[in-house]
């Protein structure tokens, strides 16, 4: 739709963006975390859409790659983002639940095998 | 007689040492020793034939020339050429036939007076290659030859005098005299440098490039030196200190009086005839520079006076036959030096052939009597063995004489031309006169301890060796392999016998030498015109001709002897006896070098090892392995600091991410982009 | 700010935005996982309306499918096995990194929006034509020009799917 410009959108995903990183940092339960990385990735999709929409391309002059394309360029990222994310999950949580089987509690701060 | 002679004269003598050194033991086996010892000295019998031949052959010429005898390049890099080449000239033939004759009767003593050791072919074999290495110092035609020589020679040295290694004070006498060598050595060398920079630095054209020989190398440094008289005296310096190392003069003359731990035919050869006169063979082959440099010539005067004086007067305090023919060995080797500083380089050659002929005797006769009274040395325990050895005691007496100066014999002659060379002459200032006067005074004391020594061996009272204990008889074990105490020490019932043919054969030769070689030689200056015979270049024809000089030593010599004499004729005064305690007590001070000895040893040997010791605890510990050790644990401490990020707590992880990330984007912001379009 | 009219799609957006910035800081601040899943489904539909907006509606579709029918349902699924939902299961102590994660946040937004946005204020009308987002065309994007990572995902997937079935195993 017209009149809402651009920067609405983007401040919007930069918003939900950083709230995801504010949710890695902060909270100590593994699957909070992945969450927020869902946060951060869903951030990621909106800022690309809005750019195929509103078609910022600032190499005008002189690219290969005609303004046109890249409105199916940025919905293909967001193709490939949305599988990417989908396989992540299934992977890790099903490494969470491999470590559940191991330790009682899943406090991320315990997972320090990786101290050196 | 073709001059090519002299690479037989050089390698004879080498094949000797290979032939004992390799197939000896087994030769010793099937021939037997005798024929073992003949064939250990033909080889030195046949090079002073050859030598006398060559020797005719210069001497036939009116004028003699040296004759270079070339063989193959040596070392030929970067402009500087020194090739394997021999020089036939007075001086260098002069040495030869000393070396050779005096040597190839010194190995015909040896046969007898080594005869009950099992090493026999070990003492020829090193006997022949210092022969060998004597003659490559005299014979080469240029200095780097005459250093290798030199090096030969005191390897030798070492090698005969620790030749009854298994007692330790042999080898340690061994190693002193070989390090107090290096001193000199380096210094030799430091001059060996200084004269190719020289030359080199007055870009003066040397034939051939050959720097370091004599004929190419004296001209052109006599016109370096001429524009450059410090340089001079700087080169000679550096020489005299090398001569200084090899011909026992003060400070380095501390090895020369342990070296009698050697067998005696050793001392004869080496540190009597030979060796230890290779200082003044260099003196006269390098005189130019010292011609060009009064300074050093003072120098070489007074050190050679010091040094005369000093032994002479430890010589009083030595009760070991053999150590004071060395402290004797030292003061006539300071005559020497008086000549050389003097100008009168010929006086100092001339006091070598007599000093060889006489000290050798000398030494071979000490020989002579250690080898009968069952090794003992102490003059202390001689006494009335004229009656008992009268062919030692005969030829002892000539070379007693003539290292006295009495009228007539060899040494008087030369002593003579020291003397009146030294007093006459200004080249080197007062010094010059000085050191005669000195001189003088020396050959009194030479004369004293002399008799001295003559009479406490062959005179006296009574024979004091009578006192010892006597020992029960026991067998003599075969082989006598161990020290050379030999397993019997001498007895009261001892029965001196006198030594065998081969024995003294060669005494008797070199008394008639000792004898009647001044004579011949001081003809109308016969030697001085041999050496020299277009005279010395920058000094011009010398003067030796003192009002009187003559009656004063006629007096010096007989008063000394007479003193000599006088206080021993009763055999040992009681002052002087075994019980030490009562010695007078510079007497005591002289036995013990006026403890300078001591002080070497403190200074320098001890003194190293301490700073070998502190750089080691120091340099080694805390220098090099503190900065390696401490590199390693400041590696270690460093990666120990930077693991504590390695939490492995994944909120850290990303809270460091993110702190990146603001970094990175702030960067730009404020520092590329200046805070936004 | 420049000047654009408050139009009726502005306000809607607005609604929009603010609903999903809640959520978002919703799923962060809540103990209870559970709450922070629903929160997430929450922000994900509120998404797809967003993206509806942007014309954008196989994308849309999309997400409401992948995100909240697959992803979030996942996620419950998770929970539930492992009982999280107990908020004593995380005291929190009191942790410095919560502070200084919170302050390094807004930091970097303060920093990122500063950097990007000023230049983009004048944008805005959009310029792709209004159908790009339909199913025909994003169908046909993807099987002409970019078929090579649509078989590369596919494989991506295929991956996903052995590895999960692997964890799952009880025994190897």
């Amino acid at each position: 739709m017209s009149g809402v410009p651009l920067a609405a959108y983007l401040a919007l995903g930069l918003f939900m963006f950083m709230t995801g990183v504010v949710g890695v940092v902060i909270r100590r339960s593994p699957i909070v975390i992945f969450m927020c990385i869902e946060l951060m990735l869903n951030a990621v999709n909106l800022t690309f859409l809005a750019f195929a929409r509103y078609q910022f391309s600032p190499m005008v002059a002189g690219n290969s790659f005609r303004e046109g394309q890249s409105a199916m360029a940025g919905q293909m990222m967001v193709i490939f983002v949305m599988a990417v994310a989908a396989a992540e999950v299934a992977v890790g949580l099903g490494i969470i639940m491999a470590i559940f089987r191991l330790r009682e509690n899943i406090d991320i701060d315990e997972m320090n095998l990786l101290k050196g | 007689m073709d001059n090519n002679a002299v690479w037989l004269i050089i390698l004879l003598p080498i094949l000797g040492f290979l032939i004992q050194g390799l197939a000896g033991p087994s030769l010793q086996r099937k021939i037997g020793k005798k024929a073992l010892g003949v064939l250990a000295v033909l080889p030195i019998a046949a090079s002073f034939v050859l030598g006398l031949m060559l020797t005719q052959g210069l001497a036939s010429q009116e004028h003699a020339e040296a004759v270079i005898v070339s063989g193959g390049s040596w070392i030929n890099i970067m402009g500087l050429n020194i090739p394997f080449e021999w020089v036939v000239d007075p001086l260098s033939m002069t040495m030869v036939l000393i070396i050779t004759g005096v040597g190839a009767l010194i190995h015909l003593y040896s046969t007898a007076y080594m005869a009950e050791e099992k090493d026999f072919s070990r003492f020829f074999a090193y006997l022949n290659l210092f022969v060998a290495a004597m003659l490559v110092l005299v014979l080469g035609n240029n200095l780097p030859l005459l250093f290798i020589g030199w090096e030969g020679v005191g390897l030798c040295s070492y090698l005969l005098i620790g030749f009854w290694y298994t007692d330790t004070a042999n080898t340690k006498a061994a190693n002193k005299a070989f390090i107090v060598n290096r001193v000199g050595d380096w210094s030799l060398m430091l001059g060996l440098f200084l004269i190719v920079v020289v030359i080199s630095g007055a870009n003066i054209p040397v034939e051939d490039n050959r720097y370091l020989s004599y004929d190419a190398m004296l001209p052109a440094l006599t016109t370096a030196l001429k524009a450059n008289p410090a340089m001079a005296t700087a080169i000679a310096l550096l020489l005299f200190g090398g001569a200084a190392g090899k011909s026992a003069q003060f400070p380095l003359y501390v090895w020369l009086p342990d070296a009698m731990a050697g067998p005696t035919p050793v001392s004869a050869l080496i540190h009597a005839a030979t060796m230890v006169t290779s200082g003044v063979v260099l003196l006269n082959r390098m005189n130019i520079v010292f011609q060009l440099s009064p300074t050093a010539s003072a120098v070489v005067c007074a050190v050679g006076a010091f040094t005369a004086l000093f032994a002479a007067i430890i010589a009083f305090g030595q009760t070991d036959i053999k150590k004071v023919l060395a402290y004797s060995t030292v003061s006539q080797l300071g005559f020497m030096f008086i000549a050389c500083g003097a100008g009168a380089y010929w006086a100092g050659m001339f006091h070598v052939t007599t000093h060889a002929f006489f000290k050798a005797l000398l030494f071979l006769g000490a020989g002579a009597v250690i080898h009968a009274m069952s090794h003992e040395q102490d003059m202390r325990h001689y006494g009335k063995l004229a009656k008992y050895l009268p062919i030692t005691f005969g030829t002892m007496m000539v070379g007693t004489l003539a290292i006295a100066g009495v009228p007539g014999l060899s040494g008087f002659y030369s002593k003579e031309a020291i003397l009146g060379s030294a007093i006459a002459n200004s080249h080197a200032g007062q010094l010059s006169a000085i050191s005669g006067w000195v001189g003088l005074g020396v050959a009194a004391l030479t004369a004293m301890y002399m008799g001295r020594l003559a009479m406490l061996t062959f005179f006296g009272k009574e024979e004091r060796w009578r006192k010892l204990p006597v020992a029960e008889h026991h067998d003599h074990e075969e082989g006598h392999d161990d020290d050379h105490g030999h397993g019997h020490a001498l007895t009261g019932d001892h029965k001196p016998k006198e030594v065998p043919v081969s024995m003294w054969l060669p005494l008797v030769v070199l008394a008639v030498l000792s004898a009647g070689a001044g004579l011949i030689l001081n003809e109308g200056k016969r030697f001085e015109h041999w050496l020299y015979p277009s005279g010395l270049s920058q000094l011009g024809e010398l003067k030796h001709e003192v009002p009187n000089l003559e009656i004063y030593s006629y007096i010096a010599a007989g008063l000394g002897l007479l003193a000599g004499v006088l206080v021993y004729i009763g055999g040992l005064p009681a002052k002087e006896g075994l019980d030490e305690t009562k010695w007078a007590r510079w007497r005591s001070a002289a036995a013990n070098q006026f403890g300078f000895d001591a002080l070497m040893t403190n200074l320098f040997a001890e003194g190293g090892r301490d700073v070998a010791i502190g750089t080691s605890s120091f340099l080694e510990d805390q220098v090099i392995d503190g900065a390696v050790e401490g590199s390693a644990s400041g590696t270690r401490n460093f990666g120990g600091w930077l693991q504590q990020i390695q939490t492995g707590a994944v909120r850290l992880y990303a809270m460091l991410m993110l702190l990146g990330g603001v970094g990175f984007v702030g960067y730009f912001l404020f520092i590329v982009n200046r805070g936004g379009k | 700010m420049a000047g654009f009219a408050i139009t009726g799609e502005l306000l809607f957006f607005v609604a929009l935005a603010g609903l999903a910035m809640l959520s978002a800081v919703g799923v962060v601040a809540f103990n209870n996982a559970v709450r922070s899943a629903l929160c997430l489904v929450l922000n994900f539909f509120v998404l797809a309306a967003i993206y509806f907006t942007l014309n954008a509606e196989m994308m849309g579709i999309t997400q409401v499918v992948v995100y909240t029918g697959a992803i979030m349902v996942l996620f419950l699924f998770v929970i539930m096995l492992l009982n999280i939902g107990a908020p004593q299961l995380l005291s929190d102590k009191k942790d410095p990194k919560t502070a200084v994660g919170m302050t390094l946040g807004m930091v970097m937004f303060t920093l990122v929006a500063l950097q990007v946005l000023p230049g983009l204020m004048s944008k805005t009308q959009p310029g792709a034509p209004n159908d790009y987002g339909s199913p025909v065309n994003v169908g046909r994007a993807l099987f002409t020009g970019f078929v090579i990572p649509f078989e590369a995902v596919s494989i991506l997937l295929l991956i996903g799917i052995v590895g999960s079935i692997l964890l799952a195993k009880r025994r190897f």
